[in-house]
């Protein structure tokens, strides 16, 4: 069964170099990317194909429910190479509606050492419990919340020392807020965008309102 | 015993419409306005009509739970952005999107008694529950639609920017594997 992948792989390197030949060449000289995707692990959400760029286009972090805390080694340290080393201009935080994380987090079943992982998620839910418990379908309590996580990582990155270290350069950096539905696959983009410090305490001050 | 008259496709919307996402949105309610003539005509049918059934079926199936994304996803929160405080929006809103729910858990009921039906080759006549489950589900689908086309799309018309309704018709031409249909515009 394993044996599959290696022969999809084959079919797939064959494929590329039949639609451009020297692709694999220009990939192995240089990584030339604009963007950084800060995802979520869920197999659904494939970071490079739902925006439509090859290989060597997208820098990816992908972890549950697309989180940026600033005590996570590899979180700082994907954060930190792009933004030093590729300067690149967008960095995207992108989560999905109905993510596994988000649900659950928002019950009371015990999981072990993921729940101290999705702590973050359960305390912003705690936080805006007030919203969230007028709410009567657990689903939109989980969509809803999809949507506060992602204001809050979008808040979170753009605090992040990395972050304010390349506007204070200078640097060109925005930090965009989007959200995937598995259902038809359109990215909404929830409006979050912040392209300087000042921007990022605006969106804190802002009263939420997920669409704009 | 009510004989079937047997009744044609249930017609597609004219895909050019996308261009005009607005009179998309009146066409595509035109369509739900006439599942619902269909589904009240075959309320007394007792006579089988494979046909008939399963295009109501796979409309309740694809393209109601589409429009309500359409309009979930896509028009709605283009309103709420555009749309100035005194538009009163929200509350209409809110009540819509109460009634999408409520529209897909009664089509979900319509949807069983149809598969029965198919599957046991009888007309929907032939179940007591037909009647009061179609009845529910065509009420509260028109009822809405009378709604949105009375007052949410004429108060779109008004707020949305050019840029909002392109964006808008591709993006629900994407939704339907249906090629762009601004192709020109950036």
């Amino acid at each position: 069964m394993i044996d599959t992948l290696i022969r999809n792989n084959m079919a797939w390197a064959r494929a590329r170099m039949r639609a451009e030949s020297p692709f694999f060449m220009r990939l192995s000289e240089q990584q030339a990317t604009e963007y950084l995707w800060i995802g979520c692990s869920a197999s659904q959400v494939p970071a490079n194909e739902v925006v439509g760029l090859d290989p060597g286009e997208l820098f990816v972090h992908r972890n549950m429910e697309n989180l940026a805390p600033s005590r996570d080694v590899n979180f700082l340290s994907v954060l930190q190479c792009p933004l030093k080393v590729l300067k690149v201009g967008h960095s995207i935080v992108c989560g999905h509606y109905g993510c596994g994380g988000v649900r659950a987090a928002l019950d009371s079943d015990r999981r072990g050492l993921i729940d101290y992982w999705l702590q973050p998620v359960a305390d912003l839910a705690h936080r805006c419990a007030e919203r969230l418990d007028a709410i009567t379908d657990f689903t939109t309590k989980v969509n809803d919340t999809c949507q506060q996580n992602m204001r809050a990582q979008v808040e979170y990155v753009g605090r992040n020392r990395f972050v304010f270290d390349a506007w204070c350069r200078w640097q060109t950096l925005a930090i965009h807020g989007w959200i995937y539905p598995i259902r038809d696959g359109l990215i909404r983009n929830l409006d979050l965008t912040v392209e300087k410090a000042r921007d990022v305490e605006t969106l804190a001050r802002r009263s939420w309102c997920p669409d704009g | 015993m009510v004989s079937i008259k047997k009744v044609g496709e249930i017609e597609s919307a004219p895909l050019e419409l996308l261009g005009e996402p607005l009179v998309w949105f009146f066409a595509e309610h035109y369509r739900h306005r006439d599942l619902c003539k269909r589904l009240l005509q075959l309320i007394d049918v007792v006579e089988f009509d494979r046909n008939a059934l399963n295009a109501i079926l796979e409309f309740l199936e694809c393209d109601l739970p589409i429009h309500i994304l359409d309009e979930e996803d896509d028009l709605f929160p283009l309103m709420r952005k555009r749309c100035e405080p005194n538009d009163h929006i929200e509350n209409v809103l809110g009540f819509l999107s109460g009634e999408h729910a409520t529209d897909m858990h009664d089509a979900s009921a319509v949807k069983c008694v149809i598969a029965k039906a198919i599957s046991e080759k009888r007309g929907l006549g032939c179940y007591s529950e037909s009647r009061s489950v179609i009845e529910q589900f065509c009420t509260g689908l028109k009822g809405h639609i009378a709604v949105e086309n009375a007052v949410v799309l004429p108060v779109a018309r008004v707020r949305l920017t050019e840029t909002d309704l392109r964006n808008l018709g591709r993006r629900l031409a994407a939704r339907r594997g249906l090629p762009d249909p601004f192709p020109e515009a950036s």
